[in-house]
């Protein structure tokens, strides 16, 4: 990607189980807290979730949870950024979700009324929100977005694709902002597969562990505003940070993880026109996954070992490498929404000078990366986001405090 | 950032109803051939009859994992066949070093529906039982893009796109931008669909499906017609494509999108959502409306799709509207929701390198509400064709128009 326009994030929305602000989650997170409850369960859900509380769209009561979830957020990004999308100015306002099972419990309640009631007793409302696109959709109408509306369905790596894509949008001059959304409400159907699949955790998730056992499902929604640089000085907003860099590769298989993953991290780190070793922290998508977190910890320590093996050959001090961080342990895998979380939190510990440290880590598998196991004060003004789905798809990010 | 690389294509798969190959493909469409037939077998669709256009799959030597198990992979299958005579027509080979830094993105409106509809069977007898652990495999979309990177050796970005029954035109244009900007030289998108009965018995229940064929733009049209299939465009960057000595079938100049963020099933009566996507591709591509020589329509042959999209077209081209060929090739192959806006451009590519058009089959009296048009009814037939403008739309309110132009080498 290049940068000759830049763009930045001038808005953000968190809605976690443990904080609706991207403030109180990151200082929560910072002070050791974690979403995951005692009593262990498959997947953690935001208890006390009210969608009225949050956002006034029409047709909210026929949307199902993901799509309530991503039209708050959204919403609150707006604000957040004091960004109307309201008349003409919707024509040049963006919308990109990230989701691959936002439309799932519609689309089984559906095909399951045809089976079980017949044609002529289903609800043919229900059928358009059985698509894919739907969550999307339906939250590009809430807010009058006219530019573009996408759904992308990338797993884990959904996200930052978004983020990378909508930055392009904007530097062709595609639209002035980018509301890049994502929610994830596990449904039944999806987290009993999953756990029937060995991919669920039977303890804490464990991130980079050598005992680690699977993942746990978090319900969370986040959005941000990607904007034009030039478009978010004139209005006088204060950006949160910039967009750097991005770029995407795939692993067909999970041995071929840390290369391809490694390999999307340099091309977006080269992109922004940073070297590995300027990186203060790396947020990475490990969340307890078996070959999920290898290949993360493998990619990084590629870098780590080829800035180290450069600044040799320049006669230069060695980086001691980035800050590894893994928010998943502590919010659980909120699959496509999570690599919004990682970006936003990052962002906020740049901000705050200091990560939440991982929890549940005690011994690595792979060592030899800063894992960040305590919330010592961090110093640097750019992150790189990292993710690696299920299916493949890998996903770098690289961003820097405004 | 500089979007200073050209786009071409250099390799076209389909599997539609009209078959795989492109020159009876070709044929075909020209000849005004009707696929919409009938079905043999309509389970899929949920009815106890139903017409569509089933999607002629001929295809051996599958990977084992789209063999095992091919009626609930229909999707992933399509797709993959669409995506290895792609690549096979762009002069590569499955593992070739060209595609470790190529990428795939797919569109899809409804993915893997079928095999959600086993789960619905299952679950009135077995509850919980019915979920298996392959579900969550099985319900990600993703899959479909995936399979077809994993089987064939992309290792660049592998996406899913989904924005309706526009998804292939927009996985065009994102692999367009991902191209133009210098992240990759190759790029696999296109689009991918099945007859499924989510898609029938909610047209069903909305007024929307044909009860015979679908008519685009004539008086008597009754709704859409559903069929199936999958197109893939082996998208190169110019330079890359003459380097290896690449057959160019056509340039991809350019897209537009706009989203109406109007109604979640309706399109704006007076198309002024997709009208700015179509000024959106003329003006990417430093294109005036003049220039258009054809125009690939969505047509679906609603009472709504097709009042807003020539009153779209007459918004952008104005007076001239009346003499730019406009058909739809859904009257023969059905809509196949998805992959509809990749086979079109692949017919666009086409039209491009015959020097001809492809017409609107079962087209008797053309609606005079739509005012003068030239629909090209019945057949096809010869014409100057310099640039094509593909234009596609959804449910949700998603529009996207991809612009192709003669190969370079022929300017």
């Amino acid at each position: 990607m290049h940068t000759e326009c830049a763009v930045v994030i001038s808005g953000a929305a968190v809605l976690t189980p443990l904080a609706d602000t991207l403030e109180r989650l990151g200082s929560r997170l910072r002070e050791g807290q974690c979403a995951l409850p005692a009593s262990l369960l498959p997947a953690i859900t935001i208890a006390d979730f009210d969608a009225s509380r949050y956002a006034a769209v029409r047709g909210m009561r026929v949307y199902n949870r993901t799509t309530q979830l991503a039209i708050c957020a959204v919403k609150r990004a707006l604000d957040d950024a004091q960004l109307s999308t309201e008349g003409a100015a919707g024509e040049r306002v963006g919308l990109l979700m990230a989701a691959s099972f936002g439309h799932l419990d519609t689309l089984i309640a559906y095909d399951r009324s045809l089976v079980t009631q017949g044609l002529a007793r289903t609800n043919p409302v229900l059928m358009p929100l059985a698509l894919a696109s739907a969550p999307g959709a339906a939250t590009a109408l809430g807010f009058n977005v006219k530019a573009f509306s996408a759904t992308l369905s990338n797993g884990s790596a959904g996200a930052l694709d978004a983020i990378g894509l909508g930055a392009r949008l904007l530097a062709a001059g595609r639209a002035d902002a980018c509301l890049v959304v994502s929610a994830f409400s596990p449904c039944a159907e999806l987290t009993l597969a999953a756990s029937r699949a060995g991919l669920l955790a039977n303890s804490a998730p464990r991130a980079f562990d050598r005992r680690r056992q699977g993942l746990v499902f978090g319900e969370a929604a986040a959005a941000l505003v990607l904007e034009r640089a030039e478009c978010c000085a004139a209005r006088g907003a204060r950006p949160l940070g910039l967009v750097r860099g991005q770029a995407s590769a795939f692993a067909a298989l999970p041995e071929q993880g840390a290369a391809r993953l490694g390999r999307a991290a340099r091309d977006a780190l080269r992109s922004a026109g940073l070297a590995a070793g300027e990186i203060a922290l790396a947020s990475s998508g490990a969340s307890g996954s078996l070959s999920g977190d290898r290949a993360e910890a493998g990619a990084l320590l590629g870098l780590l070992l080829e800035a180290r093996a450069t600044a040799r050959e320049q006669s230069r001090e060695a980086p001691s490498g980035p800050r590894v961080a893994a928010i998943k342990a502590n919010l659980g895998d909120a699959l496509d929404a999570s690599g919004l979380l990682q970006t936003l939190l990052a962002l906020d510990a740049l901000r705050a000078g200091a990560a939440p440290a991982i929890v549940g880590l005690e011994e690595p598998e792979l060592p030899g990366l800063d894992y960040q196991t305590d919330t010592a004060p961090l110093t640097g003004s750019h992150a790189l986001i990292s993710a690696i789905a299920h299916n493949g798809a890998c996903s770098a990010l690289v961003v820097s405090a405004a | 950032m500089t979007y200073d690389r050209r786009v071409v294509i250099t390799g076209c798969g389909l599997v539609s109803a009209a078959g795989s190959e492109l020159e009876s493909f070709w044929s075909a469409l020209l000849a005004g051939t009707c696929f919409i037939r009938p079905l043999a077998d309509p389970s899929c669709t949920g009815l106890r009859a139903a017409l569509g256009a089933e999607a002629l799959l001929d295809e051996d030597e599958l990977p084992p994992v789209l063999a095992a198990d091919q009626r609930r992979a229909r999707c992933a299958t399509l797709a993959f066949a669409a995506a290895r005579r792609a690549l096979r027509d762009a002069g590569l080979s499955a593992g070739a070093s060209e595609l470790e830094r190529a990428g795939v993105i797919v569109g899809t409106t409804l993915g893997e529906e079928r095999q959600l509809g086993d789960l619905s069977e299952r679950w009135a007898t077995d509850g919980l039982e019915s979920i298996d652990a392959s579900l969550f495999g099985r319900a990600d979309n993703h899959r479909l893009a995936a399979t077809i990177a994993a089987e064939l050796g992309f290792g660049g970005p592998v996406m899913l796109n989904a924005t309706a029954c526009s998804s292939g035109n927009a996985a065009t244009a994102w692999a367009y931008d991902l191209i133009a900007s210098g992240a990759t030289p190759l790029m696999l998108a296109g689009g991918a669909d099945t007859l499924t009965r989510v898609t029938y018995s909610g047209f069903s229940r909305m007024g929307a499906l044909s009860k015979s064929v679908c008519r685009p733009f004539d008086r008597q049209r009754d709704g859409v017609s559903f069929g199936e299939g999958a197109g893939l465009l082996m998208l190169e960057e110019l330079e890359h494509a003459r380097r290896r000595g690449a057959r160019i079938y056509a340039e991809l100049a350019g897209y537009g999108l706009s989203n109406d963020a109007y109604h979640l099933t309706a399109p704006e009566q007076s198309g002024e959502g997709f009208a700015r996507a179509m000024r959106q591709a003329l003006a990417s591509t430093a294109s005036a409306p003049d220039e258009i020589d054809y125009i690939s329509a969505h047509g679906t042959g609603t009472q709504y799709n097709d009042l807003g999209e020539t009153a779209a077209v007459r918004s952008v081209l104005g007076e001239r509207a009346s003499r730019v060929p406009i058909s739809s090739i859904k009257s023969m192959l059905g809509h196949t929701n998805g992959a509809a806006s990749a086979i079109e451009s692949i017919a666009c590519a086409l039209a491009l390198t015959h020097q001809a058009l492809p017409p609107t089959a079962n087209l008797q009296e053309p609606d005079p509400a739509f005012g003068p048009f030239d629909f090209v009814p019945g057949r096809g037939r010869a014409a100057r064709v310099r640039t094509c403008l593909n234009l596609s739309a959804g449910f949700g309110g998603f529009n996207a128009c991809v612009l192709l132009k003669e190969a370079p080498d022929a300017y």
